[in-house]
């Protein structure tokens, strides 16, 4: 039951929702926060872990927003060794085709934002796959929208459930809630991608796919070259 | 002339879903009632609702936190199709224009039953 996308804000609000996901069966959640904010979020995040150390995980997401491949590289660089997880935004295909193609990069989050269409193709898909870049869909997409848009969205989610089963790329799941009254609990949110057309297994495998995120990350430096990694002496 | 209540073994089988509410508007039952229905007509369709024969059978107030209302509900609805409905009802996230929230945090075979999430 990992999360890896609430959006990250000021140490009470971070406290509430924390305590929230608890109450709701969430064992991992991840806040995120953009290049701007992140340093300043590292430094209250060791209070926040202790606090909540008996209730929930806790960690930080960076979440890069930005239109400029040379400027997402030139980031992920300089947070790499310090980041649980790196997401970056997408919608943009140029991000889109940047970020899948950087193995220094975790996440792709949203690659359908603003567009007519999911955002991926087979190309990209497979890029996904090669590179280990995990596609992120989130809940508050389909819950703050209605109607027509809500449908666009869906058939988007769907395209992207297509590729995913045909290319293997990891897929996974995250509420991207911003307050209390974002956050459902874990069956619930299972359920709306059940119905949205994911299977019960699959939806279980995005939450090992971000629990594998975060493992990976913390055993990054003993990893020299992919297939190549440093044992303990 | 009031109709005679179907056998037993032809009756519809229910499970009774518990819900918690956090709402900024103060709810009633009424108000529950046409929130849950509208969830699943706008998600599930007219055609799907019609099998879930949904039913308010209570309506607690539970707390008041300093930006919302508290709520817990016990919602009933037809057996096998307590997927299509809570993921109907996690998918409101407005009323009035106002915040409100609807997570189910049990379900159960019988009213009693609900007791224990409550």
């Amino acid at each position: 039951m990992f999360d890896l996308n609430i959006k990250g804000s000021s140490y009470d609000m971070n406290l509430k929702l924390a305590v929230q996901a608890h109450n709701y069966g969430w064992r991992h959640i991840n806040f995120s926060y953009n290049q701007n904010e992140y340093d300043d979020a590292l430094t209250f995040m060791n209070d926040l872990k202790e606090e909540l150390k008996e209730l929930i995980d806790i960690d930080c997401t960076l979440y890069i927003e930005s239109n400029n491949p040379s400027e997402i590289r030139k980031t992920v660089r300089k947070y790499r060794d310090r980041s649980s997880c790196i997401s970056v935004l997408g919608g943009n295909l140029k991000i889109n085709r940047t970020s899948l193609e950087n193995n220094q990069i975790d996440v792709l989050s949203r690659p359908y934002l603003k567009r007519y269409d999911s955002g991926l193709n087979h190309i990209l898909a497979r890029e996904a796959k090669e590179n280990n870049v995990a596609i992120e869909l989130f809940f508050t997409d389909i819950l703050k929208s209605y109607l027509s848009h809500r449908s666009k969205v869906l058939a988007n989610f769907r395209d992207i459930y297509a590729l995913h089963r045909k290319y293997g790329f990891p897929l996974i799941l995250s509420s991207g809630a911003e307050s209390v009254f974002d956050i459902r609990t874990v069956k619930d949110f299972q359920s709306v991608f059940e119905q949205t057309g994911l299977s019960s297994s699959e939806v279980i495998n995005s939450f090992d796919v971000a629990k594998n995120i975060l493992a990976f990350s913390k055993d990054r430096k003993n990893l020299i070259l992919s297939g190549v990694k440093v044992v303990g002496q | 002339m009031k109709l005679k209540v179907l056998p037993k073994s032809q009756r519809k089988h229910n499970h009774y879903l518990v819900l918690d509410i956090k709402s900024e508007e103060e709810l009633t039952k009424n108000d529950f009632t046409s929130i849950a229905w509208e969830a699943c007509v706008r998600f599930q369709g007219e055609n799907n609702t019609a099998n879930f024969n949904l039913w308010t059978i209570e309506l607690i107030e539970n707390s008041e936190i300093s930006f919302y209302k508290g709520y817990k509900a016990i919602l009933r609805c037809q057996r096998d199709f307590e997927d299509e409905v809570r993921s109907s009802l996690a998918l409101v996230n407005n009323f009035n224009r106002r915040q409100i929230s609807i997570s189910c945090i049990g379900i159960s075979g019988t009213i009693k039953g609900c007791s224990k999430f409550i």
